[in-house]
């Protein structure tokens, strides 16, 4: 923008060279899809019905100029960008335009949270919704039945489930007790297979003793968000009841324990819950399962001191001293001599400190639980709402929300099989008898799920190609 | 701190308490009253300059009748203030004439002090030999004095110098000094004034004397030098009204003595209209010239950036545009000021994201001719057709000049039929310049209806500005500005200072114009909503809602990013305004051809 060309005042010059040099950007314009960082090539699949290849891209460069806008306070860009954004984006569009919605509403919860936007909370508060309903962030509490029909819906915990129970069976052949520890984000609701299969392998002789001990996520404190908890809290003596009741249908005698703890500190109370457990009753005859269902990644993965060593001014200052909750957990998981670890999570890498890292990784790995709705939940249902409501949360904890109460620090394949073999496991493949059964249950869902082996027997849900969800098994070495 | 300064002002030598004393201009004050001190009367001159007790008897009496003047403009019931200025003034002419020299040299410090600091190169160096030139040349020193002083305002700058006004003639009086007559009555009755006011509204933080305890005292100061601030410049306004330039002469250069002692935003807009008044008085006029229209396009870009008017105005307006295009596959908006474009690459990029893919974007700027003649549209056009391709636009560009929106003939504008080309008709701050001229608003709004818009999208400044009555234009003017000024203020610190300053300047034009001029110069008519109204209705345009979202949209990004939290969007019939706190400033409208209309074009 060559003003100094239409000024002719001698003192405006002057002043407007410096303008000038403010003024580097040459419009408060937008941005350009084409130009902007490097793609990412799992937005090809989202030519669907709807939405074309140019469209996705193009969000996803919105959000990270608009993300870039936030985080370097040009109020003027950001504006456009929401503007735009905000009018190319309705919340009830296509499963792309909610897509980016979401991440739209997580960007304004980041840009409220940070002190230059101190009219936000007013104007959430009061009745105009502005895209940032508020109920939406508010996810769903099921009842045990809801839930259980809801997980059924898709793949998604399914197949976790699926592949971790004919692991856990195959590992648990012959012991007398099996001391299941569930850590799941989805309540047991994987418990009733497993027994069923326990009871169905057991027509001959008798069942082994099931002791359930299941990791009641807690607030530490009360500040730290939780994860969206699916079930009231009542609601657990209840679910250890209906539990303990199946088992005994089937004839499997179960005991149910719930152990409160955090993921804020590695579940060091349920760890120090299980070594008592090992002291008293581990013998031959007892297998210990830690059955870890999209929970582990809870625990930060951030180095920090641990306690012990703060006031310890030699370790201080010392990098090797720091250690994360995630590694000392695996360790002290370790610790517990377990007869089998599966470790079920999202494969995706949610825990760049680079917001915009972040936000491309989650836009290009949360575009598949929106396309995936579309083939098992009518438009408008409550169930969908609630589903969403659940990636959204996901969503604002993820770009929204920094420090400990950044919650949702998901991790790729690659990286916990590092975690794993420095933790001293091994891992070992699923069998046959474990694929079969996978592949079953992938049959009776969408035609665009599907199954992947990929190196040491690692199974992987794919949905149009891409990795949804991993499964690994681990024993220690 | 503020009484501080007050009181020693009063003792000491007046540059010091005037706030610029980093100034060349400070100091030459300051230099200006050393020299002329002499050892009984340095300090009377100074104590005049604070004005107002300078006979006690008479101000007292000049301070009840702004009060009175207040009430009677409060009342709008036009009430004739003869009576007052026939009492007010029983000045000595000669020591006003002093008064004129040294006041003069300090009504625009506030504005000189931005625009010496950028250029650095003025020179103020025979500001103390002019004022202490003393009496006899009192009157070729005003009058150089004033052209100087003019020629920092922004954009004065740009013309030619203006001739040498002729003298007011009371400065032509006979010029006997004085000084005695404004003597240690009024140092006693000055310092007795600030003691009292403070100690009668707030006895007990008086009584206490804990360093803290000045504070409300300084609050209860400045809060009555702000009164009386308002009370001179209306009572300037009316004594121009009443066609008595000598009492507004006075009563303009006390404004700029009162606007010292404030500040903020207070003591900025004051100072403006101050500016204003005296380029009325003095018949000092701004001539509209090319250069202004352009340099006016980089105050509005800062403008711009420091506050969220424009960007309001351009997020409204496009909100309705893009609504109004929804289905159309080949889109047109008519842009009357183009500007640097800036409301464009949003909806370009809305455009570009719309379901079911873009529309074919035209875009007809409107812009003056430049004075250097380079093609200032087209280089505007360009970059937007580069921002089109590569998000995968289909864009056509023309750029149409014209000096006058009334120039502009449908029939240059290649326009295609309704059916196949949807078009919007936008204006920002564009329509009100027309009512300068009879006949030339009724002409465009015909043009537009020609244009057979889908939809006309214009944003207009709430406030009255077009009132046949000075006085009240005047006053109207005073509260609008005020409360920009004070939004500007509250934008925070993430505003850049120049940007701030800049947007200063662009509201200061606006107000020089509706103060100072007359007839087909002053085009700053703003006219409310109600006035547009009904105007657009009587000319055959019916009113489009802006609807819900477009609301909630603007609320959210003003949220987002005003940086204060005294803007407010609110919805008035349809229409958006944005305002600060509770007055509305600035009005988004949206129209359509009226149904009759339509059906007219179609035979």
């Amino acid at each position: 923008m060559q003003f100094t060309e239409t000024l002719a005042p001698q003192f405006l010059t002057s002043m407007n060279s410096k303008n000038q040099l403010h003024r580097t950007r040459p419009w408060p314009g937008l941005l350009l899809p084409a130009s902007a960082g490097p793609k990412t090539t799992t937005t090809t699949v989202m030519t669907t019905t709807f939405t074309s290849f140019g469209d996705a891209n193009c969000m996803e460069q919105l959000l990270v100029h608009c993300a870039n806008a936030i985080e370097s306070n040009d109020a003027t860009l950001a504006q456009q960008i929401l503007w735009v954004l905000n009018n190319t984006a309705p919340p009830d569009g296509d499963s792309n335009q909610r897509l980016t919605s979401g991440f739209l509403r997580a960007l304004i919860a980041r840009a409220a949270r940070n002190g230059s936007c101190k009219m936000l909370a007013a104007v959430a508060a009061s009745n105009y919704d502005i895209n940032i309903a508020p109920q939406l962030l508010h996810t769903h509490r099921f009842s045990i039945i809801e839930l259980a029909s809801f997980v059924d819906l898709t793949p998604w915990h399914r197949f976790g489930f699926t592949a971790a129970n004919a692991t856990i069976l195959e590992a648990v052949e012959g012991y007398s007790v099996v001391h299941i520890v569930d850590l799941s984000s989805t309540h047991c609701m994987q418990i009733p297979t497993l027994i069923d299969a326990i009871a169905n392998r057991s027509v001959d002789a008798l069942p082994p003793l099931v002791k359930l001990t299941v990791a009641h996520v807690v607030e530490e404190d009360g500040q730290v968000p939780p994860p969206p908890r699916m079930l009231d809290d009542i609601s657990y003596e209840e679910l250890g009841l209906k539990l303990v009741s199946f088992a005994r249908s089937r004839n499997v005698a179960l005991k149910f324990q719930v152990v409160r703890s955090s993921y804020k500190d590695g579940f060091s109370s349920l760890i120090d819950h299980l070594r008592v457990q090992k002291l008293l009753f581990k013998e031959n005859s007892e297998a210990l399962v830690i059955n870890c269902h999209m929970m582990l990644h809870y625990i930060s993965e951030e180095a920090q001191l641990p306690t012990a060593l703060i006031h310890d001014p030699n370790n201080l200052f010392d990098p090797s001293a720091l250690i994360s909750h995630r590694t000392m957990f695996l360790k002290a998981l370790r610790g517990l001599d377990p007869t089998v670890v599966v470790l079920v999570e999202e494969d995706a890498d949610l825990t760049a400190s680079d917001l915009v890292a972040r936000l491309r990784s989650a836009f290009n790995y949360l575009w598949i639980p929106y396309d995936t709705m579309e083939t098992f939940l009518p438009k408008g249902s409550k169930q969908r709402e609630w589903y969403e409501a659940d990636i959204c949360w996901k969503i604002e904890n993820v770009i929204a929300q920094e420090g400990a109460q950044r919650v949702e620090r998901v991790e790729p394949k690659g990286r916990w099989v590092q975690r794993m073999r420095s933790a001293s496991f091994r891992g070992i493949g699923f069998g046959e008898e474990a694929v079969t059964e996978v592949k079953a249950m992938l049959d009776e869902h969408a035609a665009g799920w599907g199954l992947k082996k990929e190196e040491e027997d690692h199974l992987v849900l794919t949905w149009k190609g891409h990795n949804v969800v991993f499964a690994t098994a681990w024993l220690p070495c | 701190m503020k009484k501080r300064d007050h009181q020693e002002s009063c003792s000491s030598s007046y540059g010091g308490g005037g706030g610029g004393g980093s100034s060349s201009n400070g100091k030459a004050a300051k230099t200006c009253w050393e020299d002329e001190q002499d050892p009984s009367g340095g300090m009377d001159e100074l104590l005049a300059v604070l004005g107002y007790k300078v006979r006690s008897s008479d101000m007292a009496d000049v301070a009840l009748k702004l009060e009175q003047l207040e009430m009677v403009i409060g009342h709008e019931d036009g009430v004739s203030l003869s009576q007052l200025q026939n009492d007010t003034v029983h000045y000595n002419p000669s020591d006003l004439s002093a008064w004129v020299q040294t006041m003069l040299s300090e009504i625009n410090t506030p504005l000189r002090d931005p625009v010496q600091s950028l250029n650095g190169g003025l020179d103020f160096s025979d500001l103390p030999d002019r004022v202490s030139s003393e009496l006899t040349q009192t009157h070729l020193g005003f009058s150089d004095d004033s052209q100087y002083d003019l020629s920092a305002i922004p954009g004065m700058a740009a013309y030619p110098a203006p001739p040498t006004p002729p003298p007011p003639p009371q400065l032509q009086l006979a010029a006997a000094p004085n000084k005695r007559m404004k003597t240690s009555i009024g140092a006693s009755d000055t310092n007795l004034n600030v003691t009292s006011s403070s100690s009668s509204s707030s006895s007990s933080s008086a009584v206490g004397g804990a360093p803290e305890s000045t504070r409300p005292v300084v609050l209860v100061d400045s809060q009555e030098v702000g009164v009386r601030l308002v009370h001179t410049l209306l009572a300037c306004a009316e004594a121009i009204q009443q066609e008595n330039l000598k009492l507004a002469e006075v009563l303009v250069k006390h404004v700029g003595m009162l606007a010292m002692s404030q500040a903020g935003a207070m003591s900025k807009v004051a100072t403006c209209f101050a500016e204003a008044l005296a380029r009325r008085i003095y018949k000092i006029y701004p001539q509209a010239s090319l250069d202004t229209t352009s340099y006016n396009d980089i105050l509005q870009m800062h403008f711009y950036e420091s506050c969220p008017y424009l960007k309001f105005a351009h997020f409204t307006a496009n909100q309705a545009i893009l609504e109004a295009f929804t289905s159309a596959s080949r889109v047109h908006v008519i842009d009357f000021s183009l500007k640097q474009g800036m409301q464009w690459p949003a909806l370009m990029q809305a455009l570009a994201l719309r379901p079911g893919g873009p529309p074919t974007f035209r875009l007809t700027g409107i812009g003056p001719p430049q004075p250097d003649n380079t093609d200032a549209l087209q280089q505007v056009g360009w970059k937007l057709a580069q921002l089109a391709e590569t998000i995968g636009v289909k864009f056509e560009f023309r750029g149409y000049l014209a000096s006058d929106l009334s120039d502009l003939e449908p029939s240059m504008l290649d326009l295609r039929p309704p059916e196949m080309e949807a078009v919007a008709v936008n204006s920002i701050f564009e329509l009100h310049r027309l009512l300068a001229r009879p006949g030339q608003i009724d002409k465009v709004l015909s043009s537009i209806k020609a244009m057979k818009p889908k939809i006309v999208t214009m944003v207009e400044q709430e406030a009255n500005h077009n009132g046949p009555v000075f006085l009240d234009r005047f006053t109207e003017a005073l509260h609008y500005y005020s409360s920009l000024f004070d939004s500007l203020e509250g934008s925070g610190p993430t505003v850049a200072d120049h940007d701030l300053m800049m947007s200063e300047f662009y509201l200061g034009r606006q107000i020089c114009n509706v103060v100072a001029c007359e007839g087909p110069d002053r085009f700053e008519r703003h006219e409310n909503l109600a006035q547009w109204r009904s105007r657009m209705s009587s000319s055959g345009f019916a009113p489009v809602h802006l609807g819900s979202n477009a609301f909630k949209q603007a609320s959210m990004l003003l949220a987002l990013f005003a940086g204060g939290d005294g803007y407010r969007v609110e919805e008035n019939n349809g229409c958006l305004m944005l305002g600060w706190h509770t007055r509305p400033l600035i009005a988004t409208s949206a129209w359509q051809l009226a149904p009759a209309v339509v059906a007219a074009g179609a035979h």
